[in-house]
C-alpha cells in the first residue's frame, strides 16, 4: 500500500488556547508537515512559530499563498466567518475550532462557501474521539443498554478569561462556549436533532457582562430529553480545567461517561497545589489525524460544518430562551 | 414523655418505631395499618396494640403524636383524623400529594392548635446538615448554581405503591423533594420550575427526572432524580459559588468496605461499601421532633416548609406534563 501522502498544515491564529494542544498534535503526526502560523497578531505568530520549530508568515494571505493543504482556525469565535472563507478562497481545506461562529448567519454563510468551494471543512469536536465515548456509542448503538430515554451532561470549567469574556468575540460567554461539545456528542449517540430548548443562564460567578452559568435543556425530534450544565464553575482552585461528563439513561441501564477520569491526583509542595495529571488518550491528535486523512485520502471528513451549526443552534437558542424564559422551538 | 403512634407498618413506619422505642423521652404506644398483619407483626415487636382504623386507635389509645408513615396519597385523611382527634403530627415526605391537600393541611393543624411535623429526614443526614452550614457560612462565597443528584432502583413498597405514578407523584415528587427542601433551606424561595422526564412515559418500574429550579435569589439549581438504575443508592451534590466550589458523593465518602471471598456453591464474593453514623438520621429527626413536643419549641421544619416542597414537586409534573416553565407565586 502506497503511503499516504504527507498534509502540510498551517494554523491560523492562537487567539484560542486550543491552538497549543493541536500545534503540539501536528508536531507529533507521522503523516502531517506542520508548516507554519500566521495570526491578526504578527509578534505573536513569530513568538509561537519560534516555539514550535516553524514558519511565521507576516499575514494569512501569505500563509495561504504558500503550498500548505489545509489550515486550523483557532482564532476568536467571531473571526471564524472571515478566515474560512480566506481560506476557502485559497482552496486551502479547514479544521475550524468550536463553536463554528457566533451567530446562526455567521454559521450558515461558513457553511455555505464551504459548499460553493471544493475544499473539505471538519469542525473540531474532539470528544468525539475519545476512546470511552466511542464504547458508550457501540453500547448505545448494540442495543446494550435499551431504548435511550434520557441524557445528562456536564462541561463544566475553569473562566477561561481573555477573549472568551468577550461578547463581541466570542459571541456570549460559558453557554456558547461549552454547551456545544455535549450537543455534538448526544446528537451522536441519539441519532436524532435538538427540537426544544429550555435554559437558565446567569453571569452570578463574576459579575461580568459574559454569562458564566447556563443549565440548558434539550429534548430531540426522538423525545430523549437531556440537560447540559455549560457553566464555568469550576473555581481557579480546582486541580483541572473541568469536564465532559455524560450519562445515558436507558430502558435496560444507565451508562456513565467521565472522559478526563484518567487521571493521577498530584499533590504539590512546589506549586501549592493538588492537580489531576491527566494521563488518557489525546483526543486532538485523533482528531487532526482524521481530518489529514481525509485530505490525504481524498474522503468525507468525520465532523461537517453542518454538526457544527447544529450545535451552535442549540447554545443561541439557549440564550433566547433564558431571555424570554420560555422554551424555544428549533424546527418551528 | 411523649406517647407515640405510628401509622404504616410498612419500611418507614418500622424505622420511626424502632427510633421512638429506643428515645428516653418518647413511648410508643400503638401502631397502626389498614393490613391488620402488618400492624399486628410490628406491634408485637414493641409489645404494644395494633389496630386497622386509624380513628378506634385515636379513642382507644391515649396519643400525643401520631406519626404518619402510610404512601402518600392516604396523608391528608390521617392528618385530617390526627388533627380533629387534637393529636399532634409527624407526617413521612412528601407531607401531601397535593399543593392543595398540603395547604388543607396546613390549615387544619393550625386551627387545631396542633404541631405538624414534615419529615424531611435529609436534614438530619451529617453529610447535608454539613454542607448546609458550610454554604450559609459562606464558604464558597454567594452561592451561583448547585446541582444534586439521586439515584436508586425503583423503590418496591408495600403492594408496590410506588409504582402508581398516579399515588406516589414518581420520582420528580417522592424522591427528589429531598433535594428540594435541603435546597430550599440553603438558598430560599423557588420562584421558577422547569423539568422534564418520565412521569407519564408508562415504562414499568422506572422513572427519571432533570429538574432546573430558579431561586429568587439567582441561584440555579439542577435536580437529578433517577430510578432507573440497575446499581445502588448513590447521592451527589455540588454547589458553585463566587469564591468556590463544595461537592459531595456518597460513592466516595466510604470510609470502610468489607470485600468477602466467596462461600459454598457462590461464584463471586460481596463487597459492601459501609459509611456509618453512630446515630441514625431517622433517629435524629424523630428525637428533634420529640425534644421541641416536650419543651414547647418550633420545630426546625415547618409545615410551610413541607408545603412548599410539595408545591415544587407538584410544579416538577406540571412542567413534564405540559412542557412548560412553570412559575411559582
Amino acid at each position: 500500500m502506497a503511503e499516504p501522502k504527507t498534509v502540510k498544515i498551517g494554523i491560523m491564529s492562537f487567539a484560542h488556547m486550543h491552538a497549543h494542544g493541536y500545534a503540539s498534535c501536528l508536531k507529533r503526526l507521522p503523516n502531517v508537515e506542520f508548516v507554519g502560523i500566521a495570526d491578526d497578531d504578527p509578534s505573536r505568530a513569530k513568538q509561537m512559530a519560534e516555539q514550535y520549530g516553524v514558519l511565521a508568515f507576516d499575514t494569512y494571505e501569505q500563509m495561504l499563498a504558500s503550498d500548505i493543504d489545509a489550515v486550523i482556525v483557532t482564532s476568536e469565535n467571531a473571526k471564524h466567518r472571515r478566515h474560512v472563507a480566506l481560506a476557502a478562497q485559497s482552496e486551502k481545506h479547514v479544521l475550524c475550532e468550536k463553536p463554528l461562529a457566533t451567530t446562526k448567519q455567521d454559521a450558515e454563510a461558513i457553511v455555505e462557501v464551504v459548499r460553493r468551494s471544493k475544499i473539505k471543512f471538519m469542525m473540531a469536536f474532539p470528544c468525539r474521539f475519545h476512546p470511552a465515548f466511542k464504547r458508550l456509542l457501540e453500547s448505545v448503538t448494540s442495543g446494550d443498554l435499551g431504548k435511550v430515554l434520557a441524557m445528562k451532561g456536564t462541561n463544566q470549567g475553569q473562566c477561561p478569561g481573555g477573549w472568551f469574556t468577550d461578547l463581541r468575540l466570542a459571541g456570549g460567554g460559558a453557554v456558547i462556549d461549552h454547551t456545544v461539545h455535549l450537543v455534538d456528542l448526544m446528537r451522536v449517540l441519539t441519532k436524532a436533532e435538538p427540537a426544544r430548548v429550555y435554559a437558565e443562564v446567569d453571569n452570578r460567578l463574576f459579575g461580568g457582562e459574559f454569562d458564566d452559568t447556563g443549565i440548558i435543556t434539550v429534548e430531540f425530534t426522538n423525545k430523549v430529553f437531556a440537560t447540559i450544565d455549560s457553566s464555568w464553575s469550576r473555581p481557579k482552585t480546582y486541580p483541572f480545567w473541568g469536564n465532559v461528563n455524560l450519562e445515558v439513561i436507558g430502558t435496560q441501564g444507565v451508562a456513565k461517561m467521565e472522559m478526563f477520569a484518567q487521571k493521577i491526583d498530584l499533590y504539590s509542595d512546589k506549586t501549592g497545589k493538588h492537580t489531576y495529571e491527566y494521563w488518557g488518550d489525546d483526543v486532538n491528535l485523533a482528531l487532526i489525524d482524521s481530518f489529514a486523512r481525509s485530505v490525504a485520502e481524498d474522503r468525507a471528513v468525520e465532523i461537517t460544518g453542518d454538526d457544527g451549526l447544529k450545535a451552535l443552534e442549540v447554545a443561541l437558542a439557549a440564550y433566547e430562551s433564558a431571555k424570554s424564559r420560555e422554551p424555544v422551538d428549533l424546527l418551528a | 414523655m411523649q406517647r407515640v403512634a405510628v401509622v404504616g407498618a410498612g419500611t418507614m413506619g418500622r424505622t420511626h418505631a424502632d427510633a421512638y422505642a429506643r428515645m428516653p423521652n418518647a413511648e410508643l404506644v400503638a401502631v397502626c395499618d389498614v393490613k391488620i398483619d402488618a400492624a399486628q407483626q410490628l406491634a408485637d415487636k414493641y409489645s404494644v396494640r395494633a389496630f386497622a382504623d386509624v380513628r378506634s386507635m385515636l379513642s382507644e389509645v391515649d396519643v400525643d403524636l401520631v406519626d404518619i408513615c402510610t404512601p402518600t396519597h392516604t396523608h391528608i385523611d390521617y392528618i385530617k383524623a390526627a388533627a380533629a382527634a387534637g393529636k399532634h403530627i409527624c407526617c413521612e415526605k412528601p407531607l401531601t400529594r397535593t399543593t392543595g391537600q398540603a395547604m388543607e393541611a396546613v390549615r387544619i393543624c393550625e386551627e387545631a392548635g396542633v404541631v405538624l411535623f414534615p419529615a424531611q429526614v435529609l436534614r438530619w443526614f451529617p453529610e447535608f446538615r454539613k454542607m448546609h452550614d458550610l454554604i450559609v457560612s459562606g464558604a464558597v462565597g454567594t452561592p451561583v448554581v448547585a446541582r444534586t443528584s439521586r439515584c436508586s432502583a425503583y423503590p418496591r413498597g408495600t403492594d408496590d405503591w410506588f409504582a402508581d405514578m398516579k399515588n406516589s407523584g414518581g420520582v420528580a415528587l417522592d424522591m427528589i423533594i429531598h433535594d428540594y427542601d435541603w435546597l430550599r433551606w440553603c438558598f430560599g424561595k423557588v420562584k421558577r420550575v422547569y423539568a422534564r422526564g418520565l412521569y407519564e412515559s408508562n415504562i414499568p418500574l422506572t422513572d427519571y427526572a432533570l429538574v432546573t429550579l430558579r431561586f429568587d435569589s439567582g441561584v440555579i439549581a439542577h435536580v437529578e432524580g433517577n430510578w432507573a438504575r440497575p446499581g445502588g443508592f448513590v447521592a451527589t451534590v455540588e454547589v458553585a459559588g463566587t469564591d468556590g466550589l463544595l461537592s459531595y458523593s456518597s460513592t466516595d465518602a466510604v470510609p470502610l468496605t468489607i470485600e468477602l471471598k466467596a462461600k459454598g456453591e457462590e461464584k463471586v464474593g460481596v463487597t459492601v461499601p459501609e459509611s456509618p453514623v453512630s446515630q441514625s438520621p431517622y433517629y435524629l429527626e424523630l428525637e428533634h421532633l420529640v425534644n421541641c413536643l416536650e419543651t414547647g419549641t418550633k420545630p426546625e421544619v415547618s409545615p410551610e416548609d413541607g408545603l412548599e416542597a410539595v408545591r415544587i414537586g407538584e410544579a416538577a409534573l406540571k412542567s413534564i406534563s405540559t412542557g412548560q416553565p412553570i412559575a411559582l407565586a
